[in-house]
């Protein structure tokens, strides 16, 4: 197979994104995007979405290729199933990264397929040594077939499984410590999972392997609630980044330090101005942890407007 | 070449000259081309990208039970079907 | 110990996609409150999740049923037929062969048609690149050898032929053309290209899908005429001819043989 490298014009590959807000990438937004080229610290997409042979998904990651660093975020992979890998996908993932060169490529500590089937969804596994052994196994060969170290990122949780025997944080180690991968951690997958599953965000972003973090992805959550009346939260993308989320953020940079965070906005897609103001307010936190300022600086940034 | 054969050749040699110069000349008017390519999907070309996928979750619930309920009624009404604009009456499934 | 055993991903996916079953066991929430409205919402990711692609993917078989029809017809089909592979803009591609057996779409019976031409041109948009054979080439080839000769079509040709008038149905969805009624008392053939970045649909006349296809199957123009001539005795060659060079869908045309 013909492996083709970086497009035209483009820099050599970027080691690894840049410790700046970016925003994920919707063909609705190209056109303004084209218009005002934004400072936008790079932009992600969803692999499965530039599997097609050529036409506009194409011709538009091309020219965004040109002009930005770029994060590639995969969903089919199902890393945390039980079933072998499917060579086919990964080998079209594989052709993509070579083709465009990311900076980054992350997925999910999830599955979403069993047999032929593409459920469409990132559903949760049972964190223990049968499941530990499997995602090892997966994430040692996606690695080994993109020759790179991959980013997994942490789940939005709606249950637990009584046969997990370890803790999310301990499993995510524990993968990390067995491939030497890297971690992508959403913060508001973490608020999600422990308003729903009620346990401390605070504690489980003070717990996460943060010298692992590459990178951060933040979005809103809508609010349902359960069957006694409790929140239930769902990671559903829909809405700006709600100010606890903004909140653990905060704290999640302390720990870190800047890193390359992401806007994720995949329903109801906002005009494109909104989309960026999300991004530049957390580029604010980025630059006030990265001068040093003190707790009156970064409460400033938290006490923004949001939209 | 046979006499059939040698006709074929002529006329499709005669229609291909007749296309070209059919197809300059609706190129050439924008409304007839628009009329001929049909619609270029103006604006509405990301129609044609179809789904993406997502890493998100939904708030809205989705479920259609047992019984089929549903009647169509959208702008299939204005479809004119040769018995009629059809009955549109419920279905038993 | 490994509990593992207890996670069966079958009857995960078997409880996701019936809702009628109870929630797999060994699932907790938080102090003691059932699983069930917390593993509903895998259950509605999935589901709303594949309707919405359906949705997206079918734009005017959605407008024709109305939106509760439209969704309820993608649930049923969804619940039989999930994605094949990772790739959501594959998926639907056996809707239409689903909407032609589904009993209350009886009525509407050009609407698997047009389920079909949509999904054709999806497949379009995605299609492989190339560049459509220039005018002025075309106008220098040896007419009086093309009988013999042959041509490749661009990647994201596809053609559809319906006995229902499916092309104008598509037009005045896709365009703001006003719903004026319709008769159904002729078929249309569609041809999808998508030369460059945007896909154009157009009617062929009758028997051009013949002819197209013989094409595609490396026939030669004088071969794809007689195919084309058993579909429609009086197939309008200069009509169709000037359909496809007007949607750029040439992109060779071969030697004489």
């Amino acid at each position: 197979m013909e492996t083709r490298s970086a497009p035209e014009h483009s820099c050599t590959r970027e080691r690894s994104l840049p410790a700046r807000a970016g925003v994920g990438f919707k063909s609705a937004h190209f056109s303004d995007i084209e218009a005002s080229a934004p400072d936008v610290g790079f932009f992600e997409i969803h692999a499965e979405n530039y599997m097609g042979d050529g036409g506009p998904p194409h011709a538009q990651l091309m020219r965004l290729r040109r002009d930005f660093p770029l994060s590639i975020h995969g969903v089919g992979l199902s890393i945390g199933g039980a079933e072998r890998l499917d060579r086919e996908h990964l080998r079209r993932v594989k052709f993509l990264a070579d083709r465009y060169a990311p900076a980054a490529f992350s997925e999910h500590l999830a599955w979403s397929t069993q047999g032929a089937r593409f459920l469409n969804d990132l559903l949760p596994l049972p964190y223990n040594a049968t499941t530990l052994a499997h995602v090892v196994a997966h994430v040692d060969e996606i690695q080994e077939t993109l020759g790179r170290p991959i980013l997994l990122e942490n789940p939005a949780a709606y249950l637990r499984f009584q046969s997990s025997d370890y803790s999310e944080i301990d499993f995510l180690r524990e993968v990390v410590r067995r491939t030497d991968c890297r971690l992508l951690l959403d913060v508001t997958n973490a608020y999600v999972s422990a308003t729903n599953l009620a346990f401390s965000a605070e504690d489980y972003i003070n717990a996460f392997p943060m010298s692992y973090v590459e990178e951060i992805h933040l979005a809103g959550y809508a609010e349902d609630a359960d069957e006694i009346g409790d929140p239930l939260l769902i990671d559903a993308h829909c809405a700006p980044v709600q100010d606890a989320v903004w909140r653990l953020y905060d704290r999640a940079l302390a720990l870190r330090g800047p890193v390359a965070t992401l806007i994720e906005w995949d329903n109801d897609v906002p005009a494109w101005p909104l989309l960026l103001e999300q991004a530049a307010r957390a580029a604010r936190f980025l630059d006030k942890q990265r001068s040093g300022f003190g707790d009156n600086a970064r409460s400033e940034a938290l006490h923004d407007g949001v939209g | 070449m046979s006499d059939r054969k040698l006709c074929a050749a002529f006329a499709i040699a005669g229609a291909f000259a007749t296309a070209i110069a059919l197809a300059e000349t609706a190129k050439a008017a924008k409304a007839e081309q628009e009329k001929c390519f049909g619609v270029s999907l103006k604006g509405k070309n990301d129609c044609a990208a179809g789904p993406g996928t997502s890493c998100a979750g939904t708030s809205k619930t989705d479920y259609q039970g047992g019984a089929w309920k549903y009647v169509p009624k959208g702008t299939c009404t204005s479809i004119v079907t040769p018995k009629g604009k059809g009955s549109l009456e419920p279905i038993a499934n | 110990m490994t509990a593992s055993a207890d996670f069966d991903q079958n009857a995960f996916v078997r409880a996701l996609l019936d809702p009628e079953l109870p929630a797999p066991n060994g699932l907790e929430a938080r102090h003691g409150i059932p699983p069930e409205r917390r593993f509903a919402v895998y259950r509605n990711n999935v589901c709303v999740g594949l309707v919405d692609a359906l949705a997206e993917r079918f734009p005017v078989c959605r407008q024709l049923v109305g939106d509760e029809f439209f969704r309820a017809m993608a649930q049923r089909h969804m619940r039989e037929s999930l994605p094949r592979t990772p790739m959501l803009f594959e998926y639907g591609h056996d809707f239409a062969t689903f909407v032609s057996s589904f009993e209350p779409a009886r009525e509407l019976p050009y609407l698997s048609d047009v389920a079909r031409l949509e999904y054709a041109v999806g497949q379009a948009y995605h299609a492989e690149n190339a560049t459509p054979l220039p005018m002025d080439v075309i106008r220098a080839l040896p007419f009086d050898r093309l009988a013999g000769a042959t041509a490749a079509l661009h990647p994201s040709t596809h053609v559809v032929a319906s006995t229902y008038p499916i092309v104008s149905i598509w037009r005045r969805h896709m365009s703001d053309e006003e719903m004026t009624p319709l008769e159904l008392n002729h078929g249309e053939e569609a041809l999808v290209v998508r030369p460059e970045l945007a896909v154009n649909v157009t009617a062929l006349p009758l028997g051009g899908s013949a002819f197209v296809h013989a094409l595609e199957d490396r026939k030669t123009f004088g071969q794809a005429v007689i195919a084309a001539s058993g579909v429609a005795a009086d197939f309008d060659l200069t009509g169709c001819l000037r359909e496809l060079l007007l949607a750029q869908a040439f992109i060779a045309v071969g030697a004489s043989r």
